[in-house]
């Protein structure tokens, strides 16, 4: 794997040489001073640029949004016929975390599998992700991707990884792509040769830093085998159905399609999902298989823990901590996984 | 196409979430909550995370409409809002000014009610103008303002984290405001908070309670009462706070000491043993606070439940310190702040009396006008009386659907159809816009700037995020439109930062508030200078009023009680996944799929007795309507009560309450009426 080095300084400058051809994607401070993970605006890219967020602050949605949108018109229909939305523009993720990179790679997966998704397939198809690895934990006390083997720095999947070393960053290649984008921006780029001990020791810093906070190997065989049917009520109980947990997971990749019409036009748009809710699950007849909040918390968590790893082969969680911050009754992820690996009660 | 993000207000309820919504050139397609905002801090309730949706919806009313027989016919804006103008001024000049009305909008923007008073006012000449506060709220502002000299939240939402004990009464706090009542939650499980909740219904709260009961509908007032005898009797009463820091306390002693335990368990069938230990345990707390919503001020004793509640914090000294205080909690997003601009019969911003003629005097001066109308106006129930009484002949309303929301919707459809002229400004055809002459299409919370006042006194900026749809115009514009073509040339503004700060320097307690300084978080008021700070915590050291009053009032019956032809108690209230009459949430997929249809609430007692089995269609009948709703069988009502959401325009249960009014606030009893089941097929 080849190395180079980006100066601190340089970032901006090399964001405003690639937006001539990508529409760039990159943690940003805007309105109240919040950090979202949005679009640098075209028109206004300098100002923009002002408020890039280097450090390492918690961005309240994963990148996973910007190929799956809260709300997406999948085609409008009307006396015209029908027009199918379907958008591929080349989409440069600047700054993602690698706990967030395992959470689109997770969510890549399930779109392409047995029924390609379209509106999925082409938003992601021309992208290129950067990965930044996170020298302390953005959402301290709630993630703890090194115990989930997601982070804070990835090992693969991703086009090019940054690493910290101060005033610049290592920049890791890891994929043709990635080569291509240093090519084509070399000007930016100096050889990386003799900092990557450098960058194994800020990795291996960062990752005795960030964790092992909890045991989620033994998490995960004991989700197979134990009966944690009172956690789910007692958790279930505690639910206020705000559907934060699965708005802001990174693997959450539920949907809804209905058709908003108002007489013979209209359009076919389909909307966040998820298993908190209870009509997620109602059948036609009324009849509801998971009829409690119990049954609907063992589903979530089920789901991610014991048969994610079963059926894709990694757990559905990847650290990120973001369904505890979201939550108004400080239920997550993190504090159940430690109540599974511990024996204890969190929430 | 790239996706922008704007930070604004939510458009739900009143704790006044901040949110960012996410567009894509002039279409919504998510909202994601404020992690600094303090009141959202990261998290948002379901209707939050989802208010973007109804936005965009195909059903958005998108051009002006014009009556056409039975049905409606497109026009332009031109001759629509000559059609308004030119109506409400020549029944004004044939009827009177008295003979028009208007309702504001709690929905709507501090700037745009501001307008909406002055509208009426200043261009029509009468006092005629109110809005639903009237329905939820109006028994607060009346009945706060006369004990403490504010009719207001006494503290703040952040205070929720560091009471020492919560007293909820009447409210379903979880349901309908979602991110207090989640900061509840947490304190009793994180904190180790106290809680206690009477409810006549089993709400969500009561899983955490330290102490719950189910008192009778509408005993609220005996139940307060008997909670100040055991204080008294226990003496456990704040002395040195009575003696420095309020008014009355003898009357009040006086008249409690009827309210024993044993008396008050009679009337309100809460066990005197809980009523003793839960004035132990609120008398005894450091910081406690009240909270409490419809379920004390919608009832024919609205203001004396009001009062009783701040009886008992004055009696403890739980006001004027941080997290404690008397705290109603406003139901739309900005109720608090409709009320503050003034779109009330007596009062014009502030609060401040039509009755005085300094006020009138005043505003006449900064208005351009000759004088101001001096009589109190009627109140939106009355209003309605009017109408079907034929006083009242023309009504402009923007942004409410009372055909849905009254009480006794039957009187008020037919009230709306007696009207000579009906506009109705609204961003969907609502029940009530079908009865319009002219129909004007709004704007959404989302397609305009402004400001919206939570229900802890802070004023925040609301900002536009994307067009209105097709030829809707922000609702600000539409008012000063009609105002000129009334030949009224004080409505002249470019943005809603004109309107704030003309209403500002008219308005005390929002003199200090002005659009440079609303940029994150807003201002609470009272804010009366440029550099004020604003204000967390009211009648901090004294009271706004002075000296606390103590209010002593005694328990009265409610209108309706049960009878052997209406044996049941209904309960009207509102569901977590819908807001009011399902305008918006109803064209929101996922609030809607939850729960598309209405259902009565009723005991597995009392639905035994009846043999009805949970989904079966049961019909519910008052002494004014009948509405055919699915049972849903529940331990959460008490056999004997039934209790029915009043979302639902196709079963709306306002076809069954009853119009009686508190004498004072004008507020309807929604609370109880009586009502008599039997089964669909039957």
């Amino acid at each position: 794997m080849s190395t180079y080095l980006l100066r601190k300084t340089d970032v901006r400058p090399l964001l405003k040489e690639a937006s001539a051809v990508w529409d760039i994607f990159a943690p940003l401070r805007e309105g109240v001073g919040d950090v979202n993970f949005k679009a640098l605006p075209k028109d206004r890219l300098a100002e923009a640029l002002e408020n890039l967020v280097l450090d390492d602050e918690p961005t309240l949605l994963s990148p996973k949004t910007i190929f799956f949108p809260q709300n997406e018109t999948m085609f409008a229909f009307g006396s015209g016929g029908i027009r199918e939305q379907v958008e591929s523009s080349p989409k440069l993720l600047f700054g993602v975390t690698s706990c967030d990179l395992s959470g689109l790679l997770f969510s890549d997966g399930f779109f392409a599998k047995d029924f390609p998704d379209r509106y999925y397939l082409s938003r992601s198809e021309n992208r290129l992700i950067i990965v930044k690895g996170c020298l302390k934990p953005p959402r301290q006390g709630s993630c703890f991707c090194a115990s989930a083997g997601t982070g804070p720095f990835a090992q693969r999947g991703f086009d090019l990884q940054l690493v910290d070393l101060g005033g610049e960053y290592l920049v890791e290649v890891g994929s043709g792509k990635g080569e291509s984008f240093i090519l084509a921006h070399s000007a930016f780029f100096a050889s990386g040769d003799g900092r990557e001990r450098a960058a194994e020791a800020v990795k291996r810093d960062a990752t005795a830093t960030l964790g092992p906070g909890v045991d989620f190997d033994k998490a995960l065989r004991l989700m197979v085998t134990g009966d944690f049917e009172k956690n789910f009520a007692r958790i279930g109980e505690r639910c206020v159905y705000c559907g934060a947990c699965l708005y802001v997971c990174p693997t959450c990749t539920c949907f809804n399609v209905v058709d908003r019409a108002d007489g013979g036009s209209g359009s076919r748009m389909r909307t966040w999902d998820g298993c908190v809710f209870e009509g997620y699950t109602r059948e036609a007849s009324g009849h509801n298989p998971r009829p409690s909040k119990t049954a609907r918390t063992a589903r979530r968590y089920e789901h991610k823990l014991k048969y994610d790893p079963l059926v894709a082969g990694r757990s559905g969680c990847v650290g990120c901590g973001r369904c505890l911050d979201s939550c108004p009754v400080g239920i997550g992820m993190s504090k159940f996984i430690r109540e599974v690996a511990d024996g204890t009660e969190e929430m | 196409m790239e996706t922008r993000h704007t930070h604004t207000i939510c458009p739900y309820c009143g704790c006044g979430c901040g949110l960012y919504l996410v567009s894509e050139g002039d279409t919504l397609t998510g909202t994601l909550p404020s992690s600094r905002h303090p009141v959202s801090r990261g998290s948002l309730c379901v209707k939050g995370w989802n208010s973007h949706e109804f936005v965009n919806h195909p059903a958005r009313l998108a051009r002006p409409l014009l009556r056409e027989g039975e049905g409606f016919a497109p026009t332009d804006w031109d001759r629509a809002l000559n059609e308004v103008a030119t109506s409400l001024s020549a029944i004004s000049k044939r009827h009177g000014p008295d003979s028009v009305a208007f309702l504001s909008s709690a929905k709507m923007t501090n700037e745009e009610n501001y307008l909406m008073m002055k509208l009426a006012r200043a261009v029509y000449g009468t006092n005629n103008i109110d809005h639903c506060a009237r329905l939820c709220h109006a028994s607060t502002v009346a009945g706060l303002a006369e004990t403490f000299g504010s009719g207001a939240m006494t503290n703040s939402i952040g205070d929720f984290d560091e009471a020492d004990l919560f007293l909820v009464i009447g409210s379903d706090t979880t349901a309908q405001h979602p991110l207090i009542g989640t900061r509840i939650v947490k304190s009793v499980l994180d904190r180790g908070a106290k809680l206690i909740v009477f409810d006549p219904r089993t709400i969500e709260l009561v899983k955490y309670a330290t102490l719950s009961a189910r008192q009778r509908n509408g005993s609220d007032v005996a139940l307060v009462n008997g909670l100040m005898n055991a204080i008294i009797t226990a003496g456990l009463q704040d002395e040195a706070y009575i003696a420095a820091r309020t008014e009355g306390f003898e009357e009040l002693r006086k008249l409690v000491a009827a309210y024993t335990p044993e008396r008050v368990e009679e009337l309100s069938s809460v066990p005197a043993r809980d009523l003793v230990e839960a004035a132990r345990l609120y008398a005894g707390a450091k910081k406690a606070m009240i909270v409490y919503a419809m379920g004390i001020t919608q009832h024919v004793s609205g203001v004396e439940g009001v009062q009783a509640l701040a009886n008992l914090a004055m009696l403890t000294g739980h006001v004027g310190f941080p997290g404690t205080g008397v705290n109603p909690l406003r139901g739309q997003n900005n109720v608090q702040g409709a009320c503050d601009m003034g779109a009330l019969p007596d009062v014009v911003s502030g609060y401040q009396k039509v009755a005085d003629p300094a006020v009138r005097e005043k505003f006449a001066k900064a208005w351009g006008v000759p004088r101001l109308p001096d009589k109190p106006g009627l109140a939106a129930t009355e209003i309605m009386n009017g109408a079907a009484a034929g006083t009242i002949k023309a009504i402009y309303i923007v942004g409410e659907n009372p055909a849905v929301s009254d009480p006794d919707t039957n009187h008020v459809r037919k009230a709306l159809s007696k009207l000579e002229f009906l506009a109705v400004q609204d961003i969907f055809l609502t029940e009530t816009a079908r009865f319009a002459h002219v129909v004007l299409p709004a704007s959404s919370f989302a397609e305009k700037d402004g400001t919206f006042t939570n229900t802890e006194r802070r004023c925040q900026r609301v900002r536009k995020a994307v067009a209105c749809p097709g030829e809707a115009r922000e609702d600000w514009r539409v008012i000063a439109d009609i105002a000129r073509r009334a030949g009224y040339n004080g409505m002249n503004y470019a943005h809603p930062s004109e309107i704030m700060a003309e209403a500002a320097s008219l308005t005390p307690i929002y003199g200090g508030i002005s659009y440079d300084r609303l940029e994150t978080f807003g201002l609470q008021w009272p804010c009366p200078g440029a550099s004020h700070p604003g204000t967390p915590v009211l009648h901090v050291e004294k009271f706004t009023r002075g000296k606390g009053a103590f209010k002593p009032r005694d328990y009265k019956a409610p209108a309706e009680t049960p009878d052997a032809e209406y044996p049941f108690v209904l309960s009207t209230g509102r569901l977590y996944w819908h807001w009011h009459t399902r305008s918006m949430t109803g064209r929101t997929s996922t609030l809607e799929r939850e729960s598309p249809d209405c259902f009565v609430e009723i005991s597995p007692a009392d639905a035994k007795t009846l043999g009805v089995r949970k989904g079966e269609k049961l019909k519910v009948s008052s002494r004014r309507g009948t509405i055919t709703v699915r049972a849903e069988v529940t331990e959460r009502v008490k056999a004997g009560s039934v209790y029915v959401p009043f979302h639902y325009g196709e079963a709306a249960a306002n076809l069954l309450t009853i119009a009686a009014l508190d004498p004072v606030a004008k507020i309807p009893e929604f609370k109880i009426c009586a009502v008599r089941l039997e089964k669909a097929g039957a």
